[in-house]
């Protein structure tokens, strides 16, 4: 597939659709004139939510937003073209205003607080003075129908450009990414709040215009009309029909069902909703992937390009190595020299102390193990080193740097690399994608998309996941997933890796197979590594030593022969695997 | 200031609210339940509303009978719509799940309102039942106002020692807090899901005849009716059924006061205000303790 | 390749299939078609409530006019038959504004009549003035509307805001013990607020006090402050300017709460409000803009009509408005002897038509400002016409009995 050819047919829709009123009636371009608004809603919802992965029920609002700016400001004298601009900025700064408490919440949560934001602008709308309250707005009636579809065409092409634009680039990515696993994401390197924010508010400013083309098109506006809750559903159920997340999502659910809605106006005289609604309710039973991603119309060999997903759209460049084996960097300043330094570390949740003022030091090139029983505080350990919690008292110092009140990107940026014990892939990206994350937000030279894609396939083949590179993630058995967790988080350019029980569930080759990775890792490329593990068999094929944690305390810290003959650590593990790694 | 006046305006709220939060109270269970965003819910109780309203001009039976009558079918209802449609979902990856539970209800709500309205009418109605009022001092309850409120209490106690107690009561929650776990003890989780959402639907057949005994109904008045629900469960916390009496009250106080010494007209922002000032206060909402 | 033809395709695809719904028209201005009139009524929606038998009734309309021959056109020397094409506008303005662009363009009507309500009224006469098609508006009565120049377009709210309450003021003049103070309750909606900032003057300049001006929402459910202001301020007349619905729980708690007072006043008073408040409404006043009994040009035809639509008048008050607009219409075409859209156009024109109601006058805005509304009271459960005296069919019993 190549570039010019969608801009040819995308143009091409354009200039048909150009045509219409001169050829076609009146009618007809009323028609399609409430079909490109719906299409710029539906569409610039699903930025958001299909992409970022938030439900945002209040969509609408920035609609009605954006139409009463524009009206308000025709009123008073504006001239036509800056209203359109003040419409967009003041649902921008909107957007941005809410979006600061807004994105505190996740899942169902955000759903309902958007959910409830719909009905308050509208009571706003009703009640201030200045919005006319329940008179609403009455602006000169102008016939003003084939400018405003003009305007409509315009604003069209301007949103399909911005979600091919979205598909195609590492922002989009990043957005992917946080529909997945926000915190995966933030060790990836990607600042969410922001990208969050900057979705929003470019959702928002296209809803305005879509509302304030809508406004200008009926000459008036009030509070029902505009923030309505009976009209503010539809669509979100266009673009789910269609497909969330599919290029061609929006745009055929909005042709379906906006076709399908004046076929029932003028053919039916009673029940007309009640037909629509029936069309939603078995598209959402049978079909929720949304109707493009069927397999009637995945298989068909005419249409079947509509379903494509994101990963068919961008081809990693190929042939890009930079080095043999992994892309890294080989690290072998620091040798000897403290890596991290734990000082008098303490973590508690309410009254539960889990990790009791410990102090150690990894020096560069270390393999270090980290034992202990379970709920002995080695994950809460990691997770302060990680900064996916903020420690209570004590510092950590990574390479000089004291990490207090860092975030999880910053200390991923510093080099803090991790694996979690239960893999957190991006599910619905493919390993490919999922290796390229990092390659695009962390290091020194932030790869693009296609290099990134590239790159990512020598990590995938150093885990022995080349064959699986366009396999999405979740369809991975569990040790395909951890390797692909090891390679993302090699990805991250670590200087520092924190790997948390990789071998439970492996089998004795696939863990001496990933004991050799470890000690390459460390031999080639110089990072140093924290391992905590259970398997003790493991653990000593390789470690320099170990450390025994026990209720949030260190109990032993040394190599490994010294460790296991430890009083201490025998009778907390009361014979465990201890005798048999000795 | 008269304190009878703070009272009248006192008992006004607690009575709208406990109605309020008799609405959301299916939800809570529903929602705690299948974790969707069930948009119809509000519409439900608006369509049984009409048909309560239908069965008292047809018939004159006491509100009891009606209930009676209406509880079994709404349950019923809400047992196939689960069964049939939203659990078939349940069985498909996390997003698949939230989009066609959207639709599903998007689409059971269009429908519910305009096949009620086509076949009731759209007209708004009510149950005009009258009972004497009371009179203490200034104060003025209205014994259709008593009977209710007293109905809602009891009504919460009775429901909460249930869920506390019955075997089908904890398996909800078991079912709700983990599936997998409580299907490996015994427990059919797919029926309960399907049984709590009857449940939950039949409450809502309860809410309906009350709250048409006091106010119209009409087809189309469902969705803002969820709106509320959604904020009552959120601040009272979800599946806590307390919880969201005590929250319902405190909203109808709110509006009640702010009403009168405020202005009327923002009455009915105050709970959405104040729903997004606690849910950006408490991101988790009140009184959640599972994490999710 | 494979993809241009594809995306060529469903362009294609989505315009064909615009035009499947635009079936063939029929020609404008002969003396054989029939003479078509094109509405759009709110059937289902938000509206719905009030407009949802007026599709029968319509249709009846049409029936009953074929039923006398037709519309008697003089340019013809015959009378020819009337066809009203009638669509759901849903109740969402966007939706009426392309159905009224579809009956110009495509089912290419001859006249517009309708649609209603305000939030229509607004933004669908501007394809009336585009097309040139003549419209007359059913109940539009939000003052604004008329002022925006547009040359073809007519409405006939009825009542108008300023002639709303006249008879039930000039009705209390007449009364003993004078009442002397007055408290307003409004719902926040366009036409109710209108109805008060024009008569809270009014009364003011007839020489009542005015304590005070609540205005409400629509979804306020807890009226129990509202009640109480009232208690404390003791007015003589509660004037309640609020459409059906929304005053079922105040009407409700109002009487729960024992409120006093001479006259209970509910402008928009219907019979849908009776039937939900039952006996809570005896001895309320109010206005209607027509009622079987009263005479007038084209009554009978109008009391025929609506026992064949089965249309309750006392339930649906704002039928009279709709029905008036086909009324007019029919006579400005006759008037004007042709279907020519300019001579019918002229013939409305500051033109006075007959109606059940009396006379219509149009202004040159369009506006019909003299059409008022006669003054009923419920009494016994039924409504009762009471002023004034000469159409009476009851006498006005004051003070309210069971308001004491």
């Amino acid at each position: 597939m190549s570039n010019y050819r969608y801009w040819l047919g995308g143009a091409f829709v354009l200039a048909a659709l150009a045509l219409i009123p001169t050829s076609g009636s009146a009618y007809t371009t009323t028609l399609l004139f409430t079909m490109l608004i719906s299409y710029t809603l539906a569409q610039s919802w699903d930025w958001v939510g299909g992409e970022a992965g938030y439900i945002n029920l209040a969509h609408f609002a920035f609609y009605g937003i954006g139409a009463y700016a524009f009206c308000l400001s025709l009123l008073n004298g504006i001239p036509i073209a800056l209203c359109f601009v003040i419409a967009v900025v003041v649902t921008s700064i909107v957007a941005l205003v809410v979006s600061f408490p807004l994105f505190r919440l996740r899942g169902d949560y955000f759903a309902f607080a958007t959910l409830a934001i719909l009905p308050l602008t509208e009571l706003l709308a009703f009640n201030f003075d200045f919005t006319g309250g329940a008179d609403g707005v009455v602006l000169p009636p102008k016939y003003v129908l084939f400018e405003a579809y003009y305007l409509a065409i315009g604003l069209v092409g301007l949103t399909a450009i911005a979600t091919v634009w979205l598909i195609r680039t590492r922002f989009g990515y990043a957005l992917k990414a946080i529909r997945n696993d926000e915190e995966a994401a933030e060790i990836c390197g990607i600042r969410i709040f922001p990208a969050k924010s900057r979705v929003l508010i470019m959702s928002a400013g296209f809803a305005s215009l879509a509302g304030a083309l809508q406004g200008w098109q009926l000459s008036y506006i009030d509070p029902t009309t505009v923030f309505g809750l009976d009209v503010a559903l539809i669509p979100i159920a266009m673009a789910l029909l269609g497909g969330s997340g599919l290029l061609w999502g929006a745009v055929v659910g909005v042709i379906i069902l906006s076709l399908f809605n004046q076929l029932l106006i003028v053919s039916l005289p009673i029940l007309q909703t009640a037909i629509f609604g029936l069309l939603l309710l078995l598209i959402g039973r049978y079909m929720p992937g949304g109707l493009l991603r069927s397999g009637i119309i995945r298989n068909n060999r005419w249409i079947g390009f509509l379903g494509r997903e994101h990963d068919r759209f961008v081809k990693a460049t190929a042939g890009v190595t930079m080095t043999d084996g992994l892309p890294l960097p080989k690290q072998s300043d620091m040798k000897g020299q403290p890596v991290l330094e734990c000082r008098n570390l303490t973590m508690a949740f309410g009254g539960n102390v889990a990790v009791d003022n410990i102090s150690l030091t990894i020096n560069a090139g270390e393999i270090v193990g980290l034992v202990g029983t379970n709920g002995s505080g080695k994950t809460t350990l990691f997770n302060c080193i990680s900064k996916v919690f903020e420690q209570k008292s004590g510092d950590i110092i990574f390479l000089g740097q004291n990490l207090a009140g860092a975030r999880r990107d910053d200390a991923s940026k510093l080099g803090i690399g991790r694996t979690f014990q239960i893999p957190q892939p991006f599910s619905d990206l493919t390993v490919a994608e999922n290796i390229a994350m990092p390659l695009m937000y962390r290091g020194a030279v932030s790869a693009s998309l296609p290099d990134a894609l590239g790159l990512a396939t020598q990590f995938a083949e150093y885990v022995g996941l080349t064959d699986h590179l366009s396999a999405r993630a979740d369809s991975l058995n569990l040790q395909q997933k951890k390797a692909l967790e090891l390679a993302r988080a090699l990805a991250c350019r670590p200087r520092l890796l924190l790997v948390d029980e990789v071998a439970s569930g492996l089998t004795p080759m696939e863990v001496r197979n990933f004991v050799n990775h470890i000690r390459e890792l460390r031999d080639n490329y110089g990072i140093t590594i924290i391992w905590v593990e259970h398997i003790f068999s493991a653990l000593a094929q390789v470690v320099d030593r170990v450390i025994v944690m026990e209720q949030g305390s260190i109990i032993a810290d040394g190599p490994l022969d010294d460790v296991v003959r430890d009083e201490r650590v025998l009778r907390t593990y009361l014979g465990s695997a201890a005798p048999e790694a000795v | 200031m008269d304190a009878s006046i703070i009272i009248q305006i006192a008992l006004g709220g607690i009575l709208l609210g406990g109605l309020y939060a008799m609405v959301a109270f299916g939800l809570s269970l529903i929602y705690g339940v299948a974790r969707i965003l069930n948009f119809a819910h509000g519409t439900l109780l608006a369509v049984g509303g009409v048909a309560a309203s239908a069965i008292f001009t047809a018939t004159a039976w006491n509100p009891l009978l009606i209930m009676a009558l209406l509880v079994p079918v709404l349950g019923l209802f809400g047992y196939v719509f689960y069964d049939k449609l939203l659990q078939p979902l349940t069985k498909r990856s996390h997003f698949e799940y939230t989009v066609g539970s959207v639709l599903v209800t998007v689409g059971a709500l269009l429908i519910l309102s305009d096949v009620a309205a086509w076949i009731a009418g759209p007209a708004p109605r009510n149950i005009p039942l009258r009972f004497e009022a009371m009179e203490f001092g200034d104060v003025i309850v209205s014994t259709t106002q008593a009977w209710i409120l007293g109905g809602i209490i009891v009504f919460t106690i009775v429901l909460h020692f249930y869920i506390k107690k019955s075997w089908f009561g904890r398996a909800m929650r078991a079912v709700t807090q983990d599936h997998t776990g409580a299907t490996i003890c015994g427990v059919q989780a797919d029926r309960v899901h399907a049984l709590t959402f009857a449940f939950g639907s039949g409450i809502v057949a309860i809410a309906a005849v009350l709250y048409t005994m006091l106010f119209p109904v009409d087809p189309y008045m469902g969705f803002s009716l969820t709106v509320k629900a959604f904020t009552i469960i959120i601040l009272g916390g979800i599946g806590n059924l307390v919880g969201a009496l005590i929250a319902g009250i405190f909203l109808g106080l709110a509006e009640g006061f702010t009403s009168f010494f405020w202005a009327t007209q923002w009455a009915p922002a105050i709970s959405i205000v104040l729903l997004l000032v606690i849910l950006v206060i408490f991101p988790q909402g009140f009184g959640w303790r599972k994490s999710k | 390749m494979k993809y241009t033809i594809g995306l060529f395709a469903l362009g294609t695809a989505a315009l064909a299939a615009t035009s499947l719904i635009t079936p063939a028209h029929a020609t404008v201005g002969s003396c054989t078609e029939p003479v078509t009139f094109g509405t759009t009524i709110s059937s289902t929606g938000r509206y719905s409530t009030l407009a949802d038998k007026w599709r029968n009734m319509t249709i009846e309309f049409a029936k009953m006019i074929n039923e006398n021959g037709g519309v008697n056109l003089k340019g013809c020397g015959k009378k020819l038959p009337l066809k009203i094409i009638i669509y759901d506008d849903q109740s969402v303005p966007s939706t009426a504004v392309s159905l009224f662009e579809r009956m110009a363009t495509v089912d290419k009507v001859d006249f517009f009549v309708g649609p209603d309500w305000s939030a229509m009224g607004f933004p669908v006469p501007p394809v009336a003035e585009k097309h040139k098609i003549p419209m007359v508006m059913a109940n539009v009565a939000a003052p604004p509307i008329f002022k925006r120049g547009l040359k073809y377009m007519w409405g006939t709210p009825m009542p108008t805001v300023p002639n709303w309450s006249t008879r039930y003021f000039d009705m209390m003049s007449k009364q003993t013990p004078r009442p002397k103070t007055i408290y307003f309750i409004t719902q926040d909606n366009p036409v109710t607020k209108a109805l008060t900032g024009f008569w809270s003057k009014k009364a003011a300049s007839l020489g009542y006090k005015v304590l005070g001006n609540e205005l409400f929402s629509v979804e306020l459910k807890d009226f129990t402050s509202l009640v109480l202001k009232l208690r404390i301020r003791k007015p003589d007349i509660i004037y309640i300017s609020s459409f059906d619905s929304p005053s079922v729980p105040l009407i409700q708690q109002m009487r729960r709460l024992k409120t006093k007072a001479k006259d209970v006043h509910h402008a928009l008073l219907s019979g849908k409000l009776h039937k939900q408040v039952g006996n809570d409404l005896e001895g309320v006043t109010g206005e209607i803009p027509w009622y079987p009994g009263v005479k007038g040009p084209y009554s009978d035809f109008t009391e025929e009509l609506v026992k064949r639509a089965n249309v309750d008048m006392f339930e649906y008050p704002w039928t009279m408005s709709r029905i008036s607009a086909y009324l007019i219409m029919v006579q400005a075409v006759e008037r004007a002897g042709t279907v020519d859209r300019e001579k019918v156009r002229a013939a409305l024109f500051k033109g006075t038509f007959d109606s059940p109601t009396g006379q219509i006058e149009f202004n040159e805005n369009g506006y019909a400002h003299k059409n008022g509304a006669f003054t009923l009271q419920v009494q016994n459960g039924k409504p009762v016409i009471v002023w004034p005296p000469e159409i009476a069919t009851g006498k006005f019993v004051y003070p309210s009995p069971s308001w004491q």
